[in-house]
């Protein structure tokens, strides 16, 4: 058993008279790609906010590497976790290299230079996220897609051992989703990176996620392997939707079909 | 070519922005009712002189370039500072109250002291702009920070305010006392002399030293607060330094020229056309082609007309408004 890089016990969390998070429980571990599953509302945003250090927690600890993210220096933290967020649209003339040249910033600082070792890591985020051959491109000149993977380079140029991704493919069409999941992969296998991608996407996370934590109301429903995770109890009680789960002859991993016909009962 | 070709890989650009800035100074001191050729003036610069060409250059001419030279740039580097802290490309010195703050000092003293009280009407301007600033600051502060919303929101309302007490000061001043404020809030060069352009010096320097220093913030703050802090910057400080240092850059720039619009506004997207939108080389960049474009324009207005000197801010929005959106036009299509 190894130990998890961050580690979350009994978290809640409320805004104002409203509970939004309920005692969860979450260990991201080094090379595994969990998947937050959870409809809108759930607190899966909050759960992030909360994991990256932007939120204090209401109750409950957070732990990255055994300390809490409160402790961190901002720039010490960002060298060990990345997050990629909905951000807004950057409205200024910039180019994709130097988009994600930004990532950099935790290990230069405000006063820093690019150095051998920072191009080499940019250089191995664009090449990661096949953006290489865009990246002397406007940021405002490359389609929606493209965008969400630069994105993610910038967080991998980051270089954290930790990545928390907050619905990055939801406006994203099926062949970016599957770059995107398989980019997610990589980075698991080939660094070692603790991810959490916080999606909607039932099926595409079986396909990739080697665990799921499916969030219901600010409080985990349940978690485990996808097979256990994705049953049509489970998914009726946290959606409010009926559901077929099989599995899927090509990949043997759990396909999850909504059902017509079946109005939503009430819960 | 591409943005990058334009933006990191011509190091002429500097060379060049520089030459403009220094050719813009020469051109403007020859320029006059008193035409000094290249010549003569730099002999009144190595020896001094005693006549009335040297005297108009040393004395006049050459104090007005230099301080139009570091308004201009001021404005520019305060411009470029706001656009990134609001992160909006529609920003400028002026937007967040630093104006009517001003006006409201200047006003004060045309109506309470003297129309010609000359030497404190700059405070009061200066006072009245950091007042201002400071109160949008503070409206728009809250526990969890400073939002760019909430900044234009409250820099609306405090504007709104200052309108109304603006107006309300005009309509119940006696005749006579308001035109001077007036025309000075249009924005002038005339009040160029060694001793304000040595005022005015230190901190034009040092507000651009600091912005300066906080290019990487900056650049980090145009991919929002969120992705700001998660990339491992202390965005409130850096946020309350920005606003700070701009707001004194424009408001000790007002207290000395008045208003002078556009050249904040415009001049920031010349220069991300020229070396992009890294802000280590924007900021040097709008500084200079600020400071250059604002000493052309005052040029202009000082002889454009037999009729007398034109506002120098009418100028910047004639002349600047063409040239900057050919220039953005030119560039449109990858921007």
């Amino acid at each position: 058993m190894t130990v998890p890089l961050l580690s979350a016990r009994g978290l809640s969390f409320r805004y104002g008279e409203r509970e939004v998070l309920r005692d969860v429980d979450l260990d991201l571990s080094s090379g595994q790609v969990t998947i937050l599953l959870g409809p809108n509302g759930s607190g899966k945003s909050t759960l992030i906010k909360i994991l990256s250090g932007a939120l204090p927690p209401g109750g409950g600890e957070v732990a990255l590497l055994g300390r809490s993210p409160q402790e961190y220096d901002r720039r010490e933290m960002a060298r060990l976790l990345s997050v990629v967020g909905q951000d807004p649209p950057v409205d200024f003339p910039m180019t994709v290299d130097e988009y994600v040249a930004l990532g950099r910033f935790p290990h230069q600082g405000l006063f820093g230079g690019t150095s051998s070792s920072d191009r080499e890591e940019i250089e191995g985020a664009l090449a990661m996220t096949g953006l290489a051959p865009l990246r002397d491109r406007a940021l405002s000149a490359i389609s929606a897609g493209e965008r969400q993977r630069a994105t993610v380079a910038r967080a991998v140029a980051q270089g954290a051992r930790v990545m928390l991704l907050d619905e990055p493919t939801a406006f994203l069409d099926i062949r970016h989703r599957v770059a995107f999941y398989e980019i997610v992969t990589r980075l698991a296998g080939t660094r070692g990176v603790a991810a959490l991608v916080a999606s909607h996407d039932l099926s595409l996370c079986a396909e990739y996620g080697e665990r799921i934590v499916l969030l219901s109301g600010g409080a985990v429903a349940s978690q485990g392997r996808p097979e256990e995770v994705l049953t049509p109890e489970n998914v009726r009680e946290a959606y409010r939707v009926e559901v077929a789960c099989d599995r899927n002859p090509a990949t043997g991993a759990v396909r999850v079909t909504p059902l017509r016909g079946s109005p939503p009962k009430k819960g | 070519m591409t943005r990058r070709a334009a933006g990191k890989g011509s190091g002429a650009v500097f060379p060049v922005l520089v030459a403009a800035l220094l050719g813009a100074v020469a051109l403007s001191t020859s320029t006059g009712p008193v035409a000094i050729p290249f010549r003569k003036m730099a002999e009144a610069l190595l020896h001094g002189g005693d006549d009335t060409p040297s005297r108009v250059l040393l004395s006049l001419r050459l104090p007005r370039a230099l301080l139009g030279a570091l308004v201009g740039g001021a404005l520019a580097s305060s411009g470029v500072a706001f656009q990134a802290l609001l992160r909006n490309p529609l920003a400028d010195p002026y937007i967040l109250g630093v104006s009517g703050g001003a006006a409201v000092g200047a006003l004060t003293v045309a109506l309470f002291l003297s129309a010609d009280a000359s030497p404190a009407l700059p405070l009061f301007a200066f006072l009245g702009a950091a007042m201002s600033a400071l109160s949008v600051f503070l409206l728009a502060r809250r526990k969890s920070g400073v939002s760019p919303e909430r900044l234009i929101l409250m820099g609306v309302v405090v504007g709104a305010f200052l309108n109304a007490v603006i107006m309300l000061m005009v309509t119940l001043s006696p005749p006579g006392k308001i035109p001077g404020a007036l025309y000075w809030l249009m924005g002038d060069l005339g009040l160029g002399t060694p001793r304000r352009v040595a005022v005015l010096f230190p901190y034009v320097a040092s507000g651009f030293a600091v912005l300066f220093l906080l290019s990487r913030g900056l650049d980090l703050l145009l991919l929002g607060d969120q992705a700001a802090f998660q990339t491992g910057l202390s965005v409130e400080r850096v946020k309350t330094a920005t606003y700070l240092t701009a707001s004194l850059l424009a408001g000790s720039v007002v207290a000395v020229s008045g208003l002078i619009g556009f050249v904040g506004l415009i001049v920031p997207h010349g220069a991300r056309v020229l070396v992009g939108s890294g802000h280590r080389r924007l900021l040097p960049a709008a500084f200079l082609l600020g400071g250059a474009f604002l000493v052309l324009s005052d040029t202009i207005a000082r002889t454009a007309s037999p009729a007398g000197e034109l506002p120098v801010g009418a100028v910047t929005a004639l002349a600047g408004a063409p040239f900057f959106l050919y220039l953005l036009r030119r560039n449109g299509g990858r921007s």
